[in-house]
């Protein structure tokens, strides 16, 4: 039983590392932008295509496609900020329906590229890191765990000690006063949907070889982000890391001990109950509502 | 015999501040009453727990002897007491004369069951009637099918009053009613306000600028710091040692 | 003099339309009917300010309560449609408990949330919901005569007539609710909800009226599908048909009466009949989307927009005038 229960725990912070860094993306670009990118499932699953491409066809290295992946959906990333949100910058509503709209071309660019059949990817690596004879982690899993302590530190580190990070976070907090200061908000803007897109791109890539890549992944992958987001407060970075771990454990936990249908239910449920009794989530503060 | 609208110790407190502290006054009926009071006296978080807006922390508004204080803004405007907003606050996107119609809310209530099957002719037309007159009331026939966002800045102040007037009120809270007016749309608010009370509607106006309420107003009541400071007709207030002496200091603090 | 003919003339027209039609295009006919239900109860809500992410749920809820009723209880088709939509309309009453503490993008993810726990429900319990695979074997609305027509629901030009006739009417009480001074209601509590409160409105009472009557009509619509397709799952009330209710309503425009109804019907018309005639199967989702993008970058105003600038202005109609704002 303890066995099962670490495994489990264990089971728990590889999802969490995964949904972390989308939900954190999603999360940089609702606080710069101040827009609800729909699409963001879908870039966790152009991320995934990118490794299906480059490494399960085109037989590149496993960490020459993830890289790759990477920017490309950064790329992305930019191609949505420069021909959606800008755009649409004063209509909210817009730009919500927008990136409505370019899930829907990524998804049908991937049925067409691709098929809608499941993607089959060759493991990268069949070894698994034991901690005793029945407890482990499979080193695929590990990549992702630590490419998420990795990236998120950098990130912190970028937004509390370098003068772009200190941009971007005035401009999060108030973007009329930082235009005055002289910071540009397009540049700004550029740098967190950069950044946000690439970081569900490089989730997508590496958990490719872990998951069943398909044009409909994305659908998944959205919801956890909404509830991770939802019950760490829309808008603060250290809310949705947090979220996502409890998401993870409480979703991981219930799906071994229960079922996968019931630990969706009770997730969907705990935003339900975090939008009720607080709306601004864990770690919102209340301006932000 | 009870009082027409009694504020019996009325405390706000946001978290450490005392926004307004045990303040009580009486406005009788029928009288054109202001509150006045330097910047930060509390003026405006009086105003919006007489009208719902907030809950008070402790004290009670009364009237006609109910405790309405802490009722939700439509439970308090059911009651009579229908308050105006700062600014114009319309709605923009609709013409005058609807705006005056949401305004015969109460006294002609909507339903819906009569409304899909026509049985509500005679409301629509008792609605109508109301809110043309109030329009008229207040000058703006010839404007009912504009929209109101295209209106003066004038006219728009006109029709804030005339939907709160539609609904047949007792008590109108008017909340600075004459900011940003130069001294003929003064004049002729005045006017208004006078054919309000001839009309037997009982006014309570929140003013920061003194002089704008002397040759209006019935009694005064004045706050500083959230605490009343003193009441009586507008010749005793304008001599009010006290006043004086708040006006003078709120001045130098806001200079 | 010239409207009554106006209206025989559409009247006709509407009659006479699925005979230049095939079989296949007829049964999208049907189902283009239901949509236009579906959509314009869904802007009664945005009249309000809130959208919603949960309507199609909402419409499923009354599909699957009126098949259970059919097939459970034996209830008759026609009365278990009429339940269905009051299921549907309870149902949000219920949720608007939880729901209207939120606003604008809360209410949007909040009733997201709310749409998927609904259709997890469906999956997880087999009892009596199927689970994945859902209900089959829905019983059809009964064959029967008028004298001079003779309903015969294996045809969908029968159930288009049908369902036509159900949905002129739910859309005539739409109307009128729009038109009365409780759709004023409605625009005040959206515009101005403060001065609307101060004028005596309980906002709370008319946003979960707007929720219950659009949730209602919704399911009424459910139920119309549910009948005519014999099957329902929880996968035929996604988060994509979502997504086209959205776009149907975005594209056409929500401040008049009509427009959604233009976007549901060009865009399915382009959907249906074009694209799938020419071939672009696969390529469908990826035009929609184009076509979704494109619209609310150079048509924020949606279709109607373009109607309105042909169209006399009528000095009553509130909604004109955002256009040319």
């Amino acid at each position: 039983m303890m066995e099962l229960l670490a495994q489990t725990g264990l089971n728990a912070v590889y999802a969490a590392s995964y949904i972390s860094l989308v939900a954190v993306g999603l999360v940089l670009i609702f606080g710069v932008m101040g827009v609800v990118n729909f699409a963001h499932g879908e870039l966790f699953m152009a991320g995934a295509y990118a490794v299906v491409a480059l490494y399960a066809d085109m037989h590149l290295p496993f960490f020459v496609a993830v890289p790759i992946g990477m920017l490309f959906v950064g790329m992305l990333g930019l191609l949505m900020e420069w021909g959606l949100f800008r755009p649409l910058k004063d209509n909210p509503l817009g730009g919500l329906v927008a990136s409505i709209g370019f899930l829907m071309i990524l998804q049908s660019l991937a049925v067409m590229g691709f098929g809608v059949r499941m993607e089959h990817i060759p493991p990268v690596t069949q070894e698994v890191w034991r901690i005793t004879d029945k407890v482990g982690v499979p080193v695929a899993r590990l990549y992702v765990i630590v490419a998420a302590v990795v990236l998120l530190s950098a990130l912190w580190y970028f937004l509390k000690r370098t003068r772009f990070g200190w941009a971007l976070r005035a401009s999060a907090q108030d973007p009329e006063a930082a235009a005055l200061q002289g910071i540009s908000i397009t540049q700004t803007a550029r740098i967190a949907m950069f950044i946000g897109a690439a970081l569900a791109g490089v989730a997508g890539a590496l958990t490719a070889p872990l998951v069943s890549v398909n044009p409909h992944m994305g659908h998944s992958v959205i919801v956890t982000a909404f509830i991770v987001i939802i019950v760490g407060g829309v808008g603060s970075l250290e809310g949705a890391i947090v979220a996502s771990v409890v998401y993870a454990f409480v979703h991981t936990f219930v799906t071994t001990f229960s079922d996968g249908v019931l630990a969706d239910i009770v997730g969907l449920s705990l935003m339900l109950v975090v939008l009720i009794v607080k709306p601004t989530g864990l770690f919102g503060s209340a301006d932000r509502a | 015999m009870t009082d027409f609208l009694e504020m019996r110790g009325l405390t706000m407190r946001f978290g450490g501040l005392m926004a307004v502290d045990g303040l009580s006054f009486k406005v009788a009926h029928g009288s054109i009453h202001g509150l006045i009071g330097p910047n930060g006296a509390g003026k405006t978080t009086t105003f919006n727990m007489m009208s719902g807006f907030y809950t008070p922390t402790s004290g009670q508004i009364l009237l006609r002897g109910e405790d309405i204080s802490g009722l939700a803004m439509h439970e308090v405007a059911r009651r009579g007491v229908v308050r105006t907003f700062q600014h114009s606050t319309l709605f923009a996107e609709l013409t005058v004369l609807e705006n005056a119609l949401v305004g015969t809310h109460m006294p002609f209530r909507p339903n819906i069951f009569a409304a899909i099957v026509g049985w509500d002719r005679e409301d629509r037309r008792g609605a109508e009637a109301r809110a043309r007159e109030a329009l008229e009331f207040f000058g703006l026939s010839d404007l009912v099918e504009e929209r109101a966002g295209d209106l003066s800045h004038g006219h728009q102040r006109a029709l804030g009053l005339a939907v709160a007037y539609a609904s047949h009120p007792d008590v109108m809270l008017l909340d600075e009613p004459f900011t940003g007016m130069n001294p003929e749309e003064t004049r002729q608010m005045m006017e208004l306000m006078r054919r309000l009370k001839a009309d037997g509607i009982t006014i309570l106006l929140v003013e920061h600028d003194m002089q704008a309420i002397m040759g209006l107003c019935d009694t005064i009541t004045c706050m500083s710091f959230g605490k009343f400071l003193a009441e009586g007709g507008p010749a005793e207030i304008r001599h009010h040692p006290a006043v004086i002496e708040a006006y003078l200091g709120g001045a130098r603090h806001v200079a | 003099m010239l409207k009554p003919l106006m209206f025989l003339f559409g009247a006709v027209a509407l009659i006479a339309l699925p005979h230049g039609l095939s079989f296949s295009q007829q049964e999208i006919l049907v189902f283009l009917v239901i949509n236009i239900l579906l959509v314009t109860s869904y802007r009664l809500l945005t009249l309000t300010g809130e959208w919603s992410l949960g309507h199609v749920v909402i419409m499923g809820v009354g599909a699957y309560a009126s098949a259970l009723l059919t097939k459970e209880l034996g209830v008759a088709v026609p009365v278990a449609m009429f339940l269905g939509g009051i299921t549907s309309a309870l149902l949000a009453v219920l949720l608007s408990f939880p729901l209207f503490r939120m606003k604008g993008f809360y209410f949007l993810i909040g009733s997201f949330a709310a749409g998927e726990i609904i259709r997890l429900i469906w999956k997880r319990f087999r009892e009596p919901f199927g689970g994945v695979r859902g209900i089959s074997g829905i019983d059809p609305m009964p064959d029967f005569s008028l004298g001079f027509y003779s309903f015969d629901f294996f045809e969908p030009v029968s159930y288009y007539y049908f369902a036509g006739v159900i949905v002129l009417a739910c859309l005539w009480v739409l109307w009128r609710i729009e038109k009365s001074p409780v759709g004023l209601t409605f625009h005040a509590v959206h515009w101005q909800d403060k001065l609307a409160q101060a004028s005596g409105v309980n906002l709370r009472a008319y946003r979960t009226l707007a929720f219950a009557i659009a949730s209602g009509f919704a399911g009424i619509a459910g139920a119309l599908q549910a009948h005519y397709v014999g099957t329902v799952n929880p996968n035929s009330f996604d988060i994509e048909v979502m997504v086209f209710v959205l776009t149907w309503a975005i594209v056409g425009g929500t401040t008049t009466f009509y427009g959604p109804i233009l976007g549901c019907v060009l865009l399915t018309v382009i959907n249906e009949i074009v694209l799938r005639g020419m071939g672009f199967e696969q390529a469908r989702p990826l035009i929609y989307g184009a076509i979704m993008i494109l619209s609310i970058l150079f048509l924020p105003n949606g279709l109607e927009s373009i109607v309105q600038k042909f169209l006399p202005r009528r000095s009553t109609a509130k909604s004109d005038r955002k256009a040319e704002a």
